[in-house]
């Protein structure tokens, strides 16, 4: 049961995202998947760590694989932090320039 | 027959600044537009393939060092050019038809910037000068902009400003890195700076020159909409008239390969170059996908996919082999079609029910059966169902993943694509087959002939593609042999 009642609190917070509109089967399958897709597709990706060093693409999986179990549901935060606001784009945009500058010029061998 | 080369971009060009010089005179506009609608699809089809250079400079032989320098801004037409530019122009018309058969008073400005963005994308296809590359990216950009400002859409105007603001930190940077380029190899050609590159005359490990690649890199994850670029993206797809959003999503791939392509010829020595492509392009799949499934808006559920789908033209480019680029290619060929048929498609259900929330709509299946199955049929080429051309493109990138020793990115695309059904699944069981809601009031108006004719085209290329996908792989296999 407290697994259920577990799952039962996650659905009841997707309920904040359709708000204020109701919340139909569909909806929830749709966000239920997506938080499927999310966790499954991360670690696949970490998987390919593999060509880097097989050691640290066990160790990233692994623990991403627990930080997202027990972070779950990711998606309501993963949404808000994709919405509309021109002030996240913008800061994600310059994070990710700074990012690429960084590895580009620092980068060293791995470059 | 060389001369037609630079015709797709003067014609497209001079017919945007005629309208908009004459929009008040309303007939001769229509009259004059459908004409040259009808032309853009029909120059590239009837031009030999070769080279163009503007002011008649051709290239020079340097004795000394033996290589050739190209001092003219120069067009290059190939099979890849061919079927793109034909492509674009196809839907342009098919845009333009539809847009002049819904208004009674057409808008100048509009058809303007509708012709403008077409002339834009088809000088970055064909251009071999980077700054000129450039400048039709800013054009285009602008034009975007108001495309999506031009809308009847709510928000639509905060939404191109949003897409405004953010192009002035993306065109800039990708100026500078020209800028170095510029610096580093004394030329604006790609050809010349590639065979300086190549040639080992510029050294890579500089850290201007990969300087030049983080700028221009950052330059096209905004043309491309991939991450952090995806949300304003998707928001301009959704706010953009239907029509408008079917050409400026194609107006987005296109920009996105050609710049693509040229970072490829110059940066391809680089291993981190493919390395990086590939990791955006993961990323673009997992957030489109996964926010498309989150989605009520159906508009930007669809917009939410297509940058799911860049994800997959990124990947096989990325993956950096002939078969895996032609795979990448070839899917941004089926992008451009099957998006546009389900932006249009879907802009009818709008039109019949001004209603964009799928929680709000259901029973619609009664209502428009024609336009139904037409948007299945384009879901599930989405999708990667065969025999339709989504599926044949997707088959080659997993398969080219596998060859080039990477099944997690083939399972990858495997799972993107079962959840793009999901996605599509949803949407078209909220919107068509579950019982109409009491309080939806659908107009009992036809969906307009012009809507369902284009449908009906693009629905024609999807399924030949897919029944017959050489026709179009042989070509792009062919280019591609000679970039690597």
């Amino acid at each position: 049961m407290k697994l259920y009642d577990q799952i039962f609190d996650i659905v009841k917070q997707f309920k904040k995202l359709f708000a204020p509109g109701p919340v139909t089967n569909a909806d929830v399958s749709g966000i239920v998947t997506a938080e499927i897709f999310l966790i499954v597709s991360l670690v696949l990706s970490a998987i390919l760590l593999r060509h880097v060093s097989v050691l640290l693409a066990g160790l990233v999986t692994l623990i991403l694989t627990i930080v997202l179990i027990s972070n779950i549901p990711l998606i309501p935060k993963f949404k808000i932090e994709q919405d509309d606001s021109l002030e996240k784009m913008l800061f994600y945009a310059i994070v990710t320039l700074a990012i690429l500058g960084v590895f580009l010029y620092w980068g060293g061998n791995l470059v | 027959m060389n001369e037609l080369i630079p015709l797709m971009v003067i014609v497209p060009l001079m017919a945007a600044l005629l309208i908009s010089a004459f929009s008040r005179f309303n007939t001769v506009t229509k009259i004059f537009a459908f004409v040259v609608a009808i032309c853009l699809p029909i120059i590239p089809i009837a031009s030999n393939y070769g080279l163009h250079y503007f002011g008649g400079y051709e290239p020079m032989l340097d004795n000394v060092t033996n290589v050739m320098f190209h001092p003219a801004i120069t067009y290059s037409f190939t099979f890849l050019q061919q079927i793109f530019i034909a492509m674009v122009g196809l839907l342009t018309f098919l845009v333009i038809f539809i847009y002049l058969t819904e208004y009674k008073e057409v808008s100048g400005p509009y058809l303007f910037l509708l012709f403008l963005g077409t002339a834009a994308v088809t000088a970055m296809l064909l251009t071999d000068d980077i700054f000129h590359m450039f400048v039709f990216f800013e054009i285009l950009a602008l034009a975007q902009v108001g495309i999506v400002a031009a809308s009847s859409i709510s928000y639509s105007n905060e939404m191109a400003l949003k897409y405004m603001i953010l192009g002035s930190i993306g065109s800039p940077m990708m100026l500078l890195g020209i800028g170095f380029l510029l610096a580093m190899t004394g030329s604006v050609n790609i050809t010349d700076i590639a065979a300086a590159v190549h040639n080992g005359l510029v050294d890579i490990t500089s850290p201007v020159f990969l300087m030049s690649l983080a700028l221009i890199f950052f330059g096209w994850l905004y043309a491309s909409g991939l991450p952090p670029f995806h949300t304003i993206k998707s928001g301009i797809y959704s706010k953009a008239e239907p029509h408008g959003a079917a050409l400026l999503q194609s107006f987005t791939v296109i920009s996105m390969i050609s710049i693509v392509l040229v970072m490829f010829r110059i940066y391809s020595t680089l291993p981190i170059f493919e390395v990086l492509i590939v990791f955006f392009s993961i990323l673009a799949m997992i957030l489109g996908v996964s926010l498309a499934l989150t989605q009520t808006d159906f508009r930007r559920m669809i917009g939410f996919l297509a940058v799911g789908e860049l994800g997959f033209i990124g990947l096989g480019i990325g993956l950096g082999t002939q078969y895996s680029i032609t795979a990448g290619l070839f899917q941004a060929l089926n992008e451009i079609t099957i998006t546009a048929l389900l932006f249009i498609g879907f802009g009818a259900i709008v039109n019949a029910t001004n209603e964009v929330d799928t929680r709000k709509l259901g029973g619609l299946l009664a209502y428009h059966p024609k336009v139904s199955i037409m948007l299945l049929i384009g879901g599930l080429a989405m999708a990667g169902v065969p025999p339709l051309s989504g599926f044949q493109s997707k088959l080659m990138l997993v398969q080219a993943s596998l060859s080039c020793g990477y099944p997690e990115i083939s399972i990858l695309a495997i799972v993107v694509s079962i959840a793009t059904f999901v996605v599509f699944v949803k949407t078209y069981y909220s919107m068509f087959l579950k019982p109409k809601p009491e309080d939806l009031d659908v107009e009992h108006k036809e969906v307009p002939r012009a809507m369902i004719f284009a449908m009906g085209i693009l629905l024609i290329i999807v399924i030949a593609f897919g029944v017959y996908p050489d026709v179009v792989t042989d070509g792009i296999a062919n280019f591609v042999g000679g970039i690597l």
